[in-house]
């Protein structure tokens, strides 16, 4: 009796396991006929669902569902299905889809995301079609997105560009003078000196400041845009080699770079990793009147207004031998690989829509959020008014503009980088040993997805 | 008598300080929801907010559907706490109390299950609510509660165990069939502890993130924890808002506890008596 009861019970589980697998194998094979029924129906009726991603804002959303009624007013064959999440979740939700195969036709990616979704094959290249139906010389940084291999894998959708931010209190306060599109590095530590203040109200140039008890920075800095990337890249060096596939960490040109920077933490005129946890966040510092200076990309204006600061921008500074660089970050609309024939056309047609109309594009730039990709927007008053007053600086940064050497691994890599620096931050081990293991722990990174 | 009153003093002394010690860091909270984003961000920081901004909770409403937000957490968590305390006391009491093949190897699967995190078990179940078209409703969220979650079951499961198996043979004299047993002994003297898997089952779902920021795309289905994060955006914090919301999504979890806590009374009342 037992025995059969047993029996009885394996086999149970096996159907149990059988009919689980099953209705995997079943669900596989209704959701490609789905899609291949939508395609037809598009070539009909002219019909289209496009599923778009995008991550959500309170400020921004409300815009975003204004611009996508005009898009289908002007487009009435086109419907749009808006999939959005938090910053955080929409990525963790967007490998889940893409693992599911249900993955939008077309979204808003991060611009340092691009290759790593473009390289595993899942976006669609753009190449003809920007050749196509774009004037390269309309817009800002098309060719952000480029890769190695000259092919193009989104088109903008706003741009972030770093410049100098200064506090002109703080300035006029310390009675010094406010950055000039002449400084180098060496003369904002100069001025950093003369702005870092302890809670005493005694500056670092003064013999009895207390550098523990620091109450307002020089410069405020953190991780790579708003920190080390445009250090090392203005004094010569770098991180990856124009293939993006190995590291050229450990030069001189960035031991170099990595000395100023140390030297300036230890004297805390800039905060270390560690004195960033006091403060709400890492961004606080600068609005929070903590520090005189920031390396800013665009979006930080808004925190800077909100905050009511009295504050410019200006050019970032120049290396020892004349070197500038503005890190960029370019967020893109990206097309699924997997939206071919309708919904193909017609998530260009959305993209284009985005980035040719200046009225979208002047809509978008109202936000404040990020520099117009057309370049007649961008330098139009409507977005050069307001503040800062030197807005010009950003759009004159283009000029020695780069990327955060983004690849497939940008993630991966940056963390196994900063992991080592910020040691070398904190003081706990010297700037070159610093340099050599993340050399070989960012060529290890790379060497596991591209020597494959 | 004298040192009687000192000792008390004393005593209480540690229990107000110990207990302002616990509500700061609530206090904070409270004080953050009603500033400015400027007055947030301050350095020193600045306790009391100067001016009081009220209308940050204004503001709240102003950037989002909140009404639908916790509309859509009401339902997810009600039908979760529903499903939850149905299903593990089904499962559990078949566990405690029934006699069928392999059972304590199912019941070793059950707990081995507790094991996998659910990162892990995300892309196979948005597979199978994709197959089942579930994506982008609320059902995959509260539906899974209803299926009986290992926590549950093992929590029934030994709270039966430890009823004495002379109710149930009593009742089986009087000529009840097991679900009768289950529904008239077993569930009335177990009362604290469904209390404290409702309770248990309602503050994980309130503050689910991962599975609601899966399986919803739409606005209108986000549950208040995704509705909260979305307000965030890439670039700016709106921290004292989001500060505000959470706060506001806070009074039905006190609600329920204030309104369970006479059940975790009655359960440590009826222990004394055992």
């Amino acid at each position: 009796m037992k025995r059969k009861f047993k029996s009885w019970g394996t086999f149970l589980l096996s159907i149990t396991l059988v009919s689980a697998l099953l209705l995997t194998a079943c669900s596989d094979g209704k959701s490609k006929s789905g899609a291949g029924g939508n395609g037809d129906k598009g070539g009909k009726a002219e019909k289209v669902e496009l599923k778009l991603g995008f991550y959500s804002s309170a400020q921004s959303d409300a815009k975003m569902q204004e611009l996508i009624d005009k898009f289908q007013s002007e487009h009435p064959n086109i419907t749009i299905k808006t999939e959005s999440s938090p910053y955080n979740q929409f990525f963790q939700k967007l490998d889940t889809q893409i693992a599911a195969e249900s993955a939008p036709d077309l979204w808003l990616s991060d611009g340092v995301l691009v290759p790593k979704y473009a390289e595993r094959g899942v976006l669609k290249d753009l190449t003809p079609l920007i050749e196509k139906d774009l004037k390269k010389d309309d817009y800002f940084g098309l060719d952000f997105n480029k890769d190695a291999n000259g092919k193009y894998w989104g088109v903008p959708q706003g741009i972030q560009i770093a410049v100098l931010y200064y506090n002109k209190d703080m300035f006029d306060e310390a009675k010094v003078e406010y950055p000039t599109e002449d400084w180098t590095w060496d003369d904002l530590k100069a001025a950093a000196e003369k702005l870092t203040k302890d809670s005493t109200g005694k500056y670092a140039n003064d013999s009895a400041f207390d550098k523990n008890k620091v109450s307002q920075y020089g410069l405020t800095f953190f991780s790579i845009t708003e920190g080390w990337m445009t250090v090392l890249k203005s004094y010569g060096g770098g991180v990856l080699d124009e293939t993006l596939t190995k590291s050229v960490i450990n030069t001189p040109e960035n031991k170099q770079a990595l000395d100023w920077i140390v030297d300036g933490m230890q004297r805390e005129l800039l905060p270390t990793p560690s004195d960033l946890k006091s403060f709400q966040s890492n961004m606080a510092p600068f609005p929070s009147k903590a520090a005189a200076m920031r390396i800013g990309i665009y979006a930080r204006t808004i925190d800077a207004n909100a905050a009511e600061l009295n504050y410019d921008v200006t050019l970032l500074p120049k290396g020892p031998d004349g070197k500038r660089f503005s890190p960029v970050i370019a967020n893109s609309w990206v097309i699924n690989k997997k939206a071919e024939g309708a919904k193909g056309d017609a998530a260009w047609e959305w993209v284009k829509f985005w980035a040719t109309e200046d009225e979208v594009q002047k809509e978008w730039a109202s936000l404040g959020e990020a520099v117009p990709v057309k370049k007649s927007v961008a330098n139009s008053e409507e977005f050069l008014s307001g503040k800062p007053e030197n807005k010009q600086a950003f759009l004159d940064s283009f000029e020695f503009a780069g990327t955060l050497d983004v690849n497939a691994v940008w993630s991966e890599w940056v963390g196994k980088f900063n992991d080592n620096i910020n040691r070398a931050f904190e003081g706990e081990i010297p700037a070159d040993q610093a340099l050599k293991q993340a050399d070989t722990e960012v060529q290890q990174v790379l060497d596991e997805f591209y020597k494959k | 008598m004298k040192l009687n009153r000192t000792r008390k003093i004393a005593g209480y002394t540690v229990i107000i300080l110990s207990s302002l010690i616990m509500v700061m860091p609530f206090l904070t909270t409270v004080f953050n929801s009603l500033k400015s984003y400027a007055q947030y961000t301050k350095v020193p920081p600045q306790w009391i907010p100067d001016p009081v901004q009220w209308n940050n909770y204004a503001e709240v409403w102003k950037l989002g559907p909140f009404g639908q937000y916790t509309t859509n957490s009401v339902i997810v968590t009600v039908l979760s706490v529903v499903g939850a305390l149905f299903s593990c006391s089904m499962v559990a009491y078949a566990f405690a109390r029934l006699k069928f093949p392999l059972k304590n190897t199912l019941f070793l699967v059950v707990l081995g299950t507790m094991m996998i995190p659910p990162v892990v078990l995300i892309i196979p179940q948005f597979v199978i609510f994709k197959s089942l078209h579930m994506l982008d409703t609320l059902t995959p969220l509260w539906i899974i509660e209803w299926l009986a979650q290992p926590f549950g079951i093992f929590l029934m499961r030994q709270a039966f165990l430890a009823i004495p198996k002379d109710y149930e043979e009593s009742a089986k004299l009087d000529g009840c069939n097991p679900i009768q047993i289950y529904w008239r002994i077993f569930l009335p003297m177990c009362k604290p502890t469904f209390a404290t898997l409702a309770v248990f089952t309602f503050m994980t779902k309130w503050n689910e993130i991962l599975s609601p920021a899966i399986f919803l795309t739409s606005k209108e289905n986000f549950t208040l924890p995704i509705g909260i994060l979305s307000m965030a955006g890439q670039w700016s914090g709106n921290e004292q808002y989001m500060v505000a919301a959470a706060l506001m999504s806070l009074i039905p979890i006190l609600l329920v506890f204030l309104f369970a806590e006479k059940y975790f009374v009655q359960g440590s009342n009826s222990a004394g008596i055992k």
